[in-house]
């Protein structure tokens, strides 16, 4: 990035450490770079790349200032959507990408001392696991309520959360009931599932609290499922190897 | 406690009287304390000064008036509209039987002045404007009410109430 | 008491928009005239006017001793006339907030309530993340937001 980096950088003894007076000419020379009035960018490496992907593992991010955020993302997936479905479909995809690299972080992160660090789930249901605990803690910071397969199809699983911290402060407008904007935390979960090579058919995101009458909507009217079909072959991968192990 | 203004409204919507106890301590304690906020004072202060008495006691009458209609049709004929209090002054409303409105402006922490504007339309001005020979029915223009025998009435009352 | 003290009557919650428009009517006691939601609209614009005119009708001149804060950090608001901020009558209390973006809360108790300050800003802490933290939403429209209307229920029925 050093618009005119000394000449012994290129040397090919890179690799021995460089003196302090080296080591202050670079500094300096990095210095010399007036900043651009728009971008800041900490020329001390503090940034959240420069640091260690195991720390950090507790901050915290405000609730409004996600909230905010999430209404932003919300009114811009809303641009140019015909209909919730399309709607849903856009918000999955913004939490797709999220979900593949949360799968990489929390594995890097995950505290098994006996396996390598970063084994990933192989089978149907410890990927579950991971995902009902691990990445829920992390995104919410508890685990979800209930994990769930389904009894009429094989391929489907289903995690519920009664109350979705993402729809905490939204109230859907009613013409408009068949709408969940937890659709994005779905996303996530495709993107997890992906990402650990198990290829999906959707997951999508339903609620669950209302129309059951009085029982249902009284306690967690906000409760939502999250239904997850795998695909055929990651089935039949699952068949194999259990009769192997 | 400190009394700002006082104003009487006939059933004609006039204001037939009106007197002000303002302390003008502005200038010299404008002097002792040059800071930077008397700026932003000093902008919004020719606007107020703009306004004459008489813009003042129209301007409140509407105010009176609305907020009275508004306390009538929320709380029914019965209910009273008693003051209402900004962050700089407290305003006091009486109404008599006959639609005649009394109103003071105090400062915010004054308790309600209903009994006092009720004794200044029973022993001031029933006493010395109603009864009075020589006044006339009405007051238009506020001719008759603001007599002598008034005036001293409402200052002595006044101070009164203000040392109470 | 303390039970006494602990009750809270409102009688009603209405959001006035900074133009003067009503955009949220909420009625939780009967104790109130019922009226019409005219009426109410009515009530809201006549509100607006006279609020803006009990800011300028101030008798005192506007220096920074007038109410007391020339001693605390330099703000734009200190100055500020503030306009009508409680209405007393013989039946009911009224509380009017204004958020600095210019939104009317307007609240009705009972005469005697005491900590309405409070319950105000619970009112407001709810507005702001369940009316204007809800995508659905959009800015100086009527609200209809139903986490909005079940957490009003919930605070103050909860409380009464």
């Amino acid at each position: 990035m050093n618009p005119a980096p000394p000449a012994h950088a290129h040397a090919p003894s890179l690799k021995t450490p460089l003196t302090t007076a080296q080591q202050q000419q670079q500094l300096a020379a990095g210095r010399n770079v007036s900043p651009s009035p728009g971008l800041r960018y900490p020329s001390n490496k503090k940034t959240i790349y420069d640091r260690n992907l195991s720390r950090s593992k507790n901050a915290e991010l405000s609730r409004a200032a996600f909230g905010y955020l999430f209404v932003e993302m919300i009114g811009y997936a809303q641009r140019r959507v015909r209909g919730v479905a399309d709607l849903e479909k856009r918000l999955n995809a913004q939490g797709y990408p999220l979900g593949l690299k949360l799968l990489d972080l929390l594995l890097t992160r995950s505290p098994l001392p006996s396996t390598s660090p970063s084994l990933r789930p192989t089978r149907i249901l410890p990927l579950l696991q991971f995902i009902t605990t691990t990445l829920w803690k992390h995104l919410f910071g508890r685990p979800a309520d209930a994990l769930e397969r389904s009894a009429a199809n094989a391929d489907e699983y289903m995690i519920s959360d009664n109350e979705p911290l993402v729809n905490t402060y939204i109230s859907v407008p009613r013409e408009m009931s068949q709408l969940n904007c937890a659709a994005y935390v779905a996303g996530v979960i495709e993107g997890v599932c992906d990402g650990a090579g198990f290829a999906t058919r959707g997951v999508s995101a339903h609620w669950v609290g209302e129309g059951g009458g009085e029982g249902g909507k009284g306690m967690w009217p906000g409760k939502t499922v999250f239904l997850i079909r795998f695909a055929d072959e990651v089935l039949e991968r699952e068949e194999i190897l259990g009769k192997n192990g | 406690m400190a009394i700002y203004s006082f104003y009487i409204f006939d059933r004609h919507t006039e204001c037939i009287y009106s007197k002000r106890w303002l302390q003008q301590p502005q200038s010299s304690s404008k002097q002792a304390r040059p800071t930077s906020a008397s700026t932003t004072a000093s902008v919004e202060m020719p606007a107020r000064k703009a306004l004459s008495a008489a813009d003042d006691a129209k301007l409140i009458f509407g105010t009176v008036f609305s907020l009275r209609n508004i306390v009538k049709k929320l709380g029914g004929e019965d209910d009273a509209f008693l003051s209402y209090r900004t962050g700089d002054y407290k305003l006091h409303y009486y109404e008599t039987p006959t639609r005649m409105k009394f109103v003071m402006l105090t400062d915010t922490k004054t308790n309600n002045l209903r009994v006092v504007l009720h004794q200044i339309w029973a022993n001031l001005y029933v006493e010395f404007v109603v009864k009075n020979p020589l006044s006339p029915v009405e007051h238009p223009g506020g001719i008759g009410v603001a007599n002598e025998l008034f005036e001293m009435g409402l200052e002595s009352f006044v101070s009164s109430v203000l040392v109470s | 008491m303390a039970i006494i003290k602990d009750r809270l009557v409102v009688f009603a919650l209405l959001v006035i928009n900074k133009a003067g428009g009503l955009i949220y009517n909420r009625e939780f006691h009967s104790g109130l005239n019922k009226m019409s939601s005219n009426d109410y609209l009515i009530l809201a614009g006549t509100f607006h006017g006279v609020h803006a005119i009990t800011k300028s009708l101030s008798p005192l001149p506007r220096t920074q001793s007038a109410n007391g804060t020339s001693a605390s950090a330099p703000s734009p608001f200190v100055n500020r006339p503030t306009g009508l901020e409680v209405l007393e009558s013989a039946h009911f209390r009224l509380q009017c907030f204004q958020t600095v973006t210019g939104t009317k809360f307007l609240l009705f108790t009972e005469p005697q309530q005491p900590n309405v300050d409070n319950v105000m800003k619970r009112i407001y802490e709810l507005y702001s993340d369940y009316v204007m933290k809800n995508p659905f939403y959009t800015v100086e429209m009527p609200i209809r937001c139903e986490k909005f209307d079940r957490s009003l229920d919930a605070f103050v029925k909860v409380k009464s």
